[in-house]
């Protein structure tokens, strides 16, 4: 169950299906979304929570 | 007796300080399991028979939809809680959810369409379970603007909440949509009353990227939450002490 089901990093990056098909660019793209999305909005709110202390300071 | 206890306990104060204590705890506790799940997920998973590599969105997709729609129900509670016991921080909150809604969606549609790609043929189609996603969408972010349009505070907390509950009724029609409609989306693979369709290989660290999503959505709210209690009670003497 935790072996690594890839052979090399590239292989991972790649994620070639048994179809033959490359899924990688899929997968990634959809990784990267997600964490930035996530990212951003940690950093929006941060900043703007900052901004609203100093003013009321 | 239930109205005195949420009055005292619901205060912005007594919020805030308490969610600034369990903060650090809830975030670095979900940001491991969200990572620990996704590695897992992604590497570790064997590939789908059916689907090839592609079907590891799942660990991304899945926990974006379920919190976005479940987010939706939260905000629909807070509203009604707002309404019966006028309790402000509930309007806080209904107000503080919105956005963070809005980014989970967001997050929901675009890996949806991403996946549908290699999986469909294509990247949309005006499916009934898409459709219903785009609209809540658009529902968020137009409570959103009809909050920030109006002047006097009090009067959009309580059009808000009403909103909310009508809007409430596209849930149930997110949900079933696969049921009830002949659509392109596949039916839910985890139900609660059904044995799960997913192998548990690929199924465990499947709860673990939604419990770790869930967890990091719970710290976007209490950011987004802190910044709303900051913008409407700044003229308070509690809160200069607090900044």
């Amino acid at each position: 169950m935790f072996n690594f089901k890839f052979n090399s990093i590239l292989d991972a990056i790649f994620m070639q299906s048994s179809n033959g098909q490359y899924h990688g660019l899929y997968v990634w793209s959809v990784v990267l979304i997600v964490l930035l999305s996530i990212a951003i909005t940690f950093l929006v709110y941060k900043v703007q929570i900052k901004n609203i202390g100093k003013k009321i300071k | 007796m239930i109205k005195k206890f949420i009055h005292q306990f619901a205060s912005p104060k007594t919020y805030l300080f308490q969610v600034d204590r369990a903060y650090p705890y809830i975030f670095y506790t979900s940001l491991s399991i969200y990572l620990g799940a996704l590695f897992w997920g992604l590497f570790l998973t064997s590939e789908d028979f059916v689907q090839g590599n592609s079907y590891r969105i799942i660990y991304l997709h899945v926990p974006a939809s379920f919190i976005s729609q479940s987010l939706y129900l939260a905000m629909a509670f807070a509203s009604a809680i707002f309404l019966i016991w006028k309790v402000k921080l509930s309007a806080y909150l209904v107000r503080s959810i919105a956005p963070i809604g809005a980014v989970t969606t967001f997050i929901a549609l675009v890996s949806g369409a991403i996946w549908g790609i290699p999986t469909w043929g294509t990247w949309w189609a005006w499916d009934a379970r898409i459709i219903s996603t785009l609209i809540l969408f658009i529902m968020y972010l137009g409570l959103i603007s009809l909050h920030d349009s109006f002047t006097d505070n009090e009067k959009a907390d309580k059009f808000l909440a009403i909103l909310v509950i009508v809007g409430s009724v596209n849930i149930p029609i997110i949900k079933m949509s696969v049921e009830w409609w002949s659509t392109l989306h596949q039916t839910a693979s985890i139900t609660v009353t059904e044995k799960p369709a997913i192998d548990p290989s690929m199924l465990y660290p499947l709860f673990g990227s939604i419990i770790g999503f869930t967890g990091i959505v719970v710290c976007l709210v209490i950011l987004s939450s802190k910044l709303q209690i900051l913008k409407r009670e700044k003229n308070k003497s509690w809160v200069k002490d607090y900044v």
